[in-house]
């Protein structure tokens, strides 16, 4: 592990520069890997650093997956916490933001099924929550409409196209997050054009 | 087509979702929470105390915050599992006394009601270790294990125990099933041990094979792999030819195996290592000129009362203290960041604090570092400077992670540079296993060795640490450099290779000895030798000054062992050959006065032609019982039963008591200690790997034989020599 950190410095961020939103976060000074190994050593100041440093990230995309502000909040906390348990469970197989993108994800999913246990009290919550998401001024409707559309695709493919078309990644990129091989996710895709066809 | 480029332009679409920053509040929020549960996760793996009243007040605070929506606690509360469930159950299997590191957990089966002795228990209940039950009781009830097969052993309990054992000989069958639970839980390191009673270990004859070939293997340590070295006929292969190996590494590994209770793989035992750990006293060689001779003894073999050994040893020569040779010494020492544990970077500052105690103004040191903290820690430093050397090492601190720069490039640079002739010119590489000194293929690296060994400046390694150690690279390395590797496992161990053995660590004064022995097919029918399988050598090899070898430093004892078997004993192990005409075989009288012939080649430190040592061992070199051996014979040859037990070869099994009782006999006086140290040794072997030959009675007199290794358990007199009720660990 140690004699390919270096490797994997420079694999996370050539991979996925939209991660980084230099707009936001300036480009880190100390490589992720390293604040992971002294965190999971217990150093405390590099877990914060690590926790403040994606905190953004974690947030925006919790925020794009379940389209509203609140719940972001929420999902993009729970993965904070969880991070303090399971950091160490990060192999540095994969980059470290396409680990963190899939601990969001399924921390999304968690909290959309036990809404769907919950039954409808939650969804009339949601029905008049005031902090749905807006997009920007300048994006169509069509684009609020097809993020609706997606969002109610099956999990893998609703994954699927967003990852490749909202984030960018190609198939290759989108299989590393989600698990799985190339081929399968460029039938999610498939599939999931075939449905929104039908739903648009 | 089209349709699909339009539908692609639509998803496009999602893109332009750009989703606002977070709200700082919440943000701070949950970086807050985060830290909470970060300490909440140190505080638990470290002490185990409980978190629940801290987690459960950020849940309020959650709530506090979104009164009406209980979601936020489902998240919160798979959270908390987590923090209680991970943490606790990752400690429990680390930290346990019953759980020794890198051994799968322990099965326990327990049993709800005894069964008939020698039935099949069909009421046991498997339960896996339960965390607080096991570090409340460390030394749990751990009687009983499952067996390999799954079949669920006969029940051991208080009184059954007993039975058990003092059970009438016909019963010899299901005792074994009964001792073989048992004898798996004494197997694994740990608290269990000291409950282990020689009475068990007849017992389990029939059973302890399963568990010989499988080993404890926690180690993550390469080793070269290598097969015993086969019973040769003479007739065929007469010569016998390898390269001495001084190392020791073997033996500190293995000692520290045993120590911490684990059985090291059988390609860690090097026998010959094992046995050349010790000082003999061989007569050394009196002058410069002929550095050594050869000392030969011939006596019974302990494990084969119809074979004998044949050993050689040989001692350097010591230079007079007056001769005080110039040292260049550079430390070439690993920082990465799998230095950082106690027995790597702290117990290598204090042995090379050891070595620096010793040196004077003649000589320089030079201190290098890669991997980590890269590059030159010090410039090339008189001897008489010691505080500056030892503060340079006590600066040095592991850390960083990747590849170092050239290190060995820079340490062989700076030897050169200061380079004395006559002298000691010596570069010293301590790692835990981390080679990535610059040169990335290991045979260019030995190429590069090579080359620098030919320059003058040779190389010796120094190991430590486990479960990432490159046994075989370390070899690998020292054989081209001209030097020898060793395994510091403490600090006692760094004191005696870098002060009482710091000559023969650093001034070599023969190179490349080789050892060919002719055995005389008229009074030798077979011989093996004992170790030595990684430094075998050609028999053309012997003459060719081109093909390297073992070194020599001063005062540096080394010793071969080899099994021979006297024609006509009836001890061979092959048959003679049915067409095998005899006509050649008439020796001349002088001959078959001589079980065989001894050369013995080696380079002066700055020749390249070898010199020739002959000389004759004879049969009035041999003694007829082993009692008439020196204490010296006597102790190798324990060492070297030992090792091959150790290693569970397929050659001449003695049982551990046997083995004690002849090293027993043999210390001598053992100044040092380390004799008593290996007898130690012995009994925390016999613990962690039992006999497969019944020990002979020690308090009897000794007219039981040994019985032959037989599957039948009825053979085994087992019940009567058995001191009934000690003999299961039950608590």
């Amino acid at each position: 592990m140690p004699r390919e950190s270096s490797n994997l410095v420079q694999r996370s961020f050539a991979l996925m520069p939209q991660f980084i939103d230099t707009k936001v976060a300036e480009p880190p000074r100390v490589a992720d890997e390293a604040l992971i190994a002294k965190a999971i050593g217990g150093d405390r100041r590099a877990f914060g650093q690590l926790v403040e440093r994606h905190y953004d990230f974690i947030f925006r995309t919790a925020c794009k997956w379940c389209g509203k502000v609140s719940d972001a909040e929420d999902v993009a906390q729970d993965v904070c916490v969880k991070l303090a348990s399971i950091l160490r469970s990060f192999d540095g197989r994969s980059a470290f933001t396409s680990w963190l993108y899939r601990v969001t994800l399924n921390a999304v999913r968690d909290m959309q099924r036990a809404r769907s246990r919950r039954g409808r009290n939650v969804d009339r919550y949601a029905e008049v929550a005031p902090d749905e998401y807006l997009p920007d001024q300048e994006d169509s409707a069509a684009a609020k409409e097809m993020w609706d559309a997606v969002r109610r695709l099956p999990d893998q493919q609703r994954d699927a196209v967003l990852l490749i078309y909202a984030e960018g990644m190609s198939h290759a990129e989108a299989g590393v997050i989600m698990g799985c091989k190339e081929a399968t996710v460029s039938w999610h895709v498939h599939e999931a054009k075939k449905t929104l066809r039908g739903l648009l | 087509m089209s349709n699909h480029d339009d539908f692609d332009d639509k998803l496009a679409a999602l893109k332009g979702l750009n989703p606002p920053a977070p709200n700082e509040a919440r943000r701070n929020q949950a970086l807050d929470a985060a830290m909470l549960a970060f300490d909440a996760e140190q505080k638990h793996a470290t002490q185990g105390s409980s978190i629940i009243s801290r987690l459960s007040s950020m849940f309020a605070n959650a709530r506090r915050n979104f009164v009406m929506d209980n979601r936020l606690t489902y998240g919160l509360g798979t959270a908390a599992v987590a923090l209680l469930l991970l943490p606790l159950g990752y400690q429990l299997y680390t930290s346990t006394a019953i759980t020794p590191v890198g051994v799968p957990p322990v099965t326990v089966t327990t049993t709800a009601e005894p069964a008939p002795l020698g039935g099949e228990a069909e009421q046991t209940v498997e339960v896996l270790v339960n965390g607080t039950a096991a570090m409340e009781t460390p030394t749990a009830d751990l009687e009983i294990r499952l067996d390999d097969r799954g079949e669920a052993s006969p029940p051991v309990e208080e009184g059954e125990a007993d039975m058990a054992v003092m059970a009438p000989a016909p019963e010899a069958a299901p005792l074994g099933e009964v001792a073989k639970p048992v004898m798996r839980t004494l197997a694994q390191p740990g608290g269990a041990q000291p409950q282990m009673s020689a009475g068990v270990q007849p017992l389990s004859e029939p059973f302890a094979e399963p568990m010989m070939v499988a080993p404890t293997d926690p180690s993550g340590d390469t080793f070269a792999k290598f097969t015993e070295s086969p019973v040769k006929i003479v007739k065929n292969e007469p010569v016998s030819t390898f390269s001495i190996d001084v190392d020791t590494a073997a033996y500190s590994y293995v000692r520290r195996a045993l120590n911490e209770g684990w059985v090291p793989e059988p390609d860690a035992v090097r026998i010959e290592e094992l046995v050349n750990y010790f000082s003999y006293d061989y007569p050394a060689a009196t002058d410069a000129a002929t550095p050594f001779k050869p000392t030969v003894s011939v006596y019974p073999t302990p494990w084969n009362d119809k074979t004998q050994l044949v050993q050689i040893g040989i001692k350097g020569y010591v230079p007079p203290v007056t001769e005080d040779k110039a040292s260049n010494l550079v430390f070439l020492l690993d920082t990465s960041g799998s230095m950082d544990q106690p027995d790597k970077l702290p117990l290598l500052k204090r042995a090379f604090g050891l070595l620096v105690d010793q040196l004077g103004e003649n000589d320089t040191v030079s201190i290098v570092a890669y991997a980590g903290s890269a590059g030159v820690v010090l410039e090339p430093t008189s001897g008489s400077e010691k505080t500056k050397i030892l503060s340079a090492l006590d600066n040095l601190s592991a850390g960083g992670s990747t590849a170092g720069a050239a290190g060995i490039e820079l340490a062989y640079q700076l030897a050169e540079q200061h380079k004395v002739t006559g002298g000691v010119n010596r570069v010293i590489l301590a790692t835990d296993g981390d080679f990535n000194v610059g040169i990335d293929d290991p045979e260019d690296l030995k190429t590069y060795i090579k080359n620098k060994r030919d320059g003058g400046v040779f190389l010796s390694v120094l190991g430590f640490g486990s479960g990432n150690l490159g046994d075989d690279t370390m070899q690998a390395l020292a054989q081209n450099g001209n030097g020898n590797a060793s395994y510091i496992d403490s600090f006692k161990e760094a004191q005696k290779v870098l002060v009482a053995d710091a000559g023969g660590t650093l001034d070599t004064i023969a190179k490349d000895v080789k050892i060919q022995v002719e055995f005389n097919p008229a009074v030798v029918s077979e011989y093996r030798l004992i170790g030595y399988e990684t430094r075998a050598l050609n028999r053309e090899d012997f003459n060719n000054d081109k093909v390297d070898a073992g070194d020599v430093g001063a005062g540096t004892m080394v010793t071969a062992l080899y099994e021979i078997t006297p024609v006509g004993s009836g001890a061979e192990l092959n048959d003679p050959l049915r067409y095998e005409t005899d006509a050649a075989a008439t020796p001349d009288a002088a001959a078959a006065t001589e079980f065989g012939f001894l050369k013995l080649r080696y380079k002066e430190p700055d020749s390249d032609t070898s010199k020739l040592i002959e000389v004759p061992i004879g049969k009035d070199l041999a003694v007829d019982s082993l009692e008439a051996a020196s204490a010296d014979d006597r102790w190798a040859a324990a060492v070297a039963a030992f090792g091959q037990k150790l290693k569970g070869s397929v050659y001449g099994d003695m049982a551990w008591a046997d083995i004690r009782k002849l090293a027993q006999g043999a210390r001598g006086e053992d100044e040092a200690g380390y004799r008593a140290e290996f007898m130690g040794m012995i009994d925390m072997a016999a613990v962690l790997r039992p006999n497969v030959v019944p020990a002979t009675p020690i308090d009897e007199t000794e007219v039981a034989p040994e019985p032959e290794v037989v599957p039948e358990p009825e053979m085994t007199p087992v019940p009567e020599a058995v001191p009934a009720p000690e003999a299961v660990p039950v608590n």
